[in-house]
């Protein structure tokens, strides 16, 4: 027996392991990053067989794992809320076709959002799909359910959606596990093109099917009393019950346990769809209200039947967006119980220190890219070279680029191209001239940049497009990228060359640029914006090519330079606030800017920002 | 059994995930459940970063408001915009100034519910030993001067000794201890 502290997503790979999962794929995204990573940890460590891999997008990652299921094995993907966005066409088809071999999706949710573009509920797409989910409240729950995911789904052949909030995947725990043996079964694949290969004519007989099944899955959800459970005192009428899932689930159960609230009773749903209907029943019927919290959504909300006795988010009673915290749920429920006159919760008053904190008006501190980032050096470059273009950008440490002004976009995935591209078709039909200029970080080009670049050419856009090229996938914890070559488990690879791609998309502009020499990178920018506007040219793709200062220590600064802050100074503010490296302060002291040294890296970059020669090295 | 709530804070890049790490193994380490919750993600990447502990038997990883017993901070700003989390009677434990902390505004209600609060330049020792990024083990070693044994100075001393990467375990543990000289000076 071994104890460790996992992360959430450290418990769910441990699941994973456990339950004989013999292909594993992911895109990283927050917050579902770590879990790939910690199925290869126990990979290694307990010399199991499992396939692991970074597939290129979630999409590719879902259908790797879904033809492996049919193969008779046991197969997961991992990725966040939106990542789910881009595999939806697979998920939606798969779950009329069902799996063979376990399939369970894992699809992270960000309330709040902290690091997500939409707080969407995936709850919501499983229920679009048909397929059933079960929403964790705790990294061991989450690793117990991933156990029940891959029952479920063999006993039915139906994928399986866990749907981890924040608080679950970036939780820790201490957790305790035994020995893992590794899952040896064979592959083998029965043809069955009226199942495989179903046209539409067996389409219709497939949703039936799949329709039955989610009857009996919801049945057997009534009496799966680990995750779904009341406590009810049999026959007692009660003025008001809460049913909650996932996170705000421990959060209610904490509260309730601490302040001895028997007069409340409580029903916790840990599988969410398709719905316990008679569980439900059950303790609505016994209740004159009920209180629904539940995150992101309202999928619980619509499911309960009687909808005179719900109260919660469609009521006004539980906020239509944001996390719900401790402090926002025991504020909303002091709210419910004193509209109904019950007993209310122990005091939580905090405006004293609410108040006082907003006095002190403290400084908004907003997420910045990090000191030596040469994604900062781009973006000043970019400034330089064209400061009245329209700047497209994507998702990525670089989308931090809009505090420098050089974002002004950002969509989704790959739209730094495809809305270049929108923008340049909309100007050129009224006979402007826009200099448009688009930004997409090299794994974010893999993902998803290929299609929207090949439309571009193909359809005459005329835009500069710069991959910021750091080596790696910073955001979401340096991944590799298949222009790395380096696999999920540090094995060895096929690279994949961006300029081969992009000359490959029909691009006869390329050129490649290490963006720390900014004189440099802006010249050959107005060079590839004279390339767009002449008549015979078309898109300019420059790589800025710079490792990741984090990800590549050495070779990321490969001249360390310490630099120093001169009396020339003249608080001009332009390094502070164009290039806004963390570790350049205004000193009020000595009445100019200053280096943090606990922070500066020593890249030297910013001798080449100061138009007073100010920033020099030591 | 009550559980110890402990929430960190600082600005992403001073190492609260480390320092949460190091707590929690040694909270493992004395036979005590751990729950927590951290801050992974874009807000990483300079911005506020605040990390829960839970020590105990619970089921949210999150503190609530006016529940914490500890309160550590890397940064000082980030201590008052945390201070909500304190219970009545908790500490805080700041890498500022002592001259000038903790601010006028703050004394009043700091002493009007009891907390105690300790500061001591956490950035200067760090610099002062040759690792300027250190400063999450010299508050950690403050913290345990100063605690009342919740999380003893050796039980922290072993596990990091036993995690820190073997180059930089000889630097940790004398930050970390000249951190914890300090509590007691």
């Amino acid at each position: 027996m071994r104890q460790e502290i996992l992360l959430g997503n450290g418990a769910i790979a441990l699941g994973l392991v456990e339950s004989g999962c013999q292909v594993v794929t992911s895109y990283p995204g927050t917050p579902s990053s770590e879990i790939l990573p910690e199925v290869v940890r126990f990979v290694k460590s307990e010399k199991l067989n499992t396939y692991t891999e970074w597939s290129t997008n979630e999409k590719v990652a879902f259908d790797t794992a879904f033809a492996a299921s049919i193969t008779g094995k046991r197969a997961a993907c991992c990725m966040k809320q939106v990542g789910l966005n881009v595999a939806a066409d697979s998920l939606m088809s798969a779950a009329y076709l069902g799996n063979i071999g376990g399939l369970v999706i894992i699809s992270c949710d960000d309330p709040g959002p902290h690091s997500s573009q939409t707080e969407q509920d995936t709850r919501f797409m499983a229920r679009l799909a048909k397929v059933p989910v079960l929403d964790p409240s705790s990294p061991q729950e989450a690793r117990e359910m991933v156990g029940l995911a891959f029952d479920i789904s063999e006993e039915f052949e139906v994928p399986v959606i866990l749907r981890p909030a924040i608080r679950v995947s970036h939780a820790r725990q201490s957790i305790s596990y035994d020995e893992i043996k590794s899952n040896n079964k064979r592959a083998s694949f029965i043809k069955d093109p009226t199942r495989w290969a179903a046209t539409p004519r067996f389409r219709l007989k497939l949703h039936g099917e799949l329709n039955k099944k989610l009857k009996d899955i919801g049945r057997k959800f009534d009496t799966l009393s680990d995750y779904n459970f009341h406590n009810l005192e049999l026959g007692k009428k009660y003025p008001l019950g809460i049913i909650a899932g996932g996170i705000p689930s421990a959060v209610i159960r904490d509260f309730l346990s601490e302040e001895e609230r028997k007069d409340l009773p409580f029903l916790k749903i840990g599988t969410p769809y398709p719905f316990p209907e008679a569980l439900a029943e059950e303790f609505t019927l016994a209740c004159e209200k009920v209180l629904v919290i539940e995150e992101t959504d309202t999928l619980i909300e619509y499911l309960l039947r009687d909808k005179d006795k719900v109260l919660g988010r469609l009521s006004g009673h539980v906020p239509l967006e944001g996390e719900l915290v401790p402090k926002v749920i025991h504020k909303l429920i002091s709210k419910v119980l004193e509209e109904m006159n019950l007993k209310p919760l122990n005091a939580d008053d905090d405006n004293e220190v609410t108040n006082l904190v907003g006095d002190l008006q403290l400084p908004v501190r907003k997420p910045t890219l990090c000191p030596g980032c040469p994604h900062r050096t781009s973006f000043f470059a970019i400034k330089k070279a064209k400061p009245k273009a329209i700047f497209t950008s994507d998702i990525g440490c670089y989308t931090l680029g809009v505090n420098l002004g050089g974002v002004d976009t950002v969509l989704d995935m790959g739209a730094g191209i495809t809305m270049a591209a929108g923008f340049y078709h909309s100007f050129n039909q009224d006979e402007v001239q826009q200099p448009i200029i688009a930004t997409i970080g090299d794994s974010t080009f893999f993902h998803s940049g290929t299609a929207g670049l090949l439309s571009s050419v193909y359809n005459g856009a005329r835009f500069i497009l710069v991959i910021l090229d750091n080596m790696i996938t910073a955001m979401t914890g340096m991944q590799p990228t298949p222009a790395l070559g380096i696999r999920a488990d540090g094995s060895k690879g096929n690279t994949i060359s961006l300029e081969r791609i992009v000359a490959g998309c029909g691009v006869d502009f390329i050129e490649v640029v290490d963006p720390y020499d900014m004189g440099k990178m802006t010249k050959l920018l107005k060079k590839a914006a004279d390339y767009v506007s002449d008549p015979g040219g078309g898109i300019a793709v420059v790589i800025a090519r710079h490792p990741c200062v984090i990800a590549y220590k050495d070779e990321g600064v490969p001249e360390k330079k310490k630099v120093v802050v001169t009396d020339d100074c003249v608080e001009c503010n332009i390094c502070l606030e164009q290039f806004e490296c963390p570790a350049l302060y205004h000193d009020d002291e000595l009445g100019r800017v200053n280096i943090n040294r606990e922070i500066c890296v020593d890249c030297g970059e910013c001798i080449q920002v100061c138009p007073k020669g100010a920033i020099v090295e030591a | 059994m009550k559980t110890i709530d402990i929430v960190l804070c600082g600005l992403g890049g001073q190492g609260i995930l480390f320092m949460t790490k190091l707590l929690a193994r040694t909270a493992m380490g004395k036979g005590l459940n751990v729950m927590g919750a951290e801050t992974h993600g874009m807000a990483q990447r300079g911005g506020s970063v605040v990390s829960h502990l839970r020590l105990g038997e619970t089921e949210g990883s999150l503190v609530r408001a006016g529940t914490a017993d500890f309160l550590l901070s890397l940064e000082e700003n980030e201590g008052y915009r945390n201070l909500s989390f304190l219970r009545e009677g908790g500490s805080m434990y700041v890498n500022a100034d002592p001259n000038n902390f903790p601010k006028e505004k703050v004394k009043g209600y700091l002493d009007g519910h009891e907390i105690s609060h300790h500061s001591f330049s956490a950035t200067e020792i760090a610099r002062e030993m040759g690792a300027p990024k250190s400063v999450n083990l010299a508050l950690l070693g403050f913290f345990t001067g100063l605690n009342g044994g919740a999380i003893s100075y050796k039980e922290l001393e072993k596990t990091i000794d036993k995690i820190s990467p073997e180059r930089l375990k000889d630097l940790n543990l004398s930050i970390f201890k000249a951190g914890y000289e300090r509590a007691n000076n």
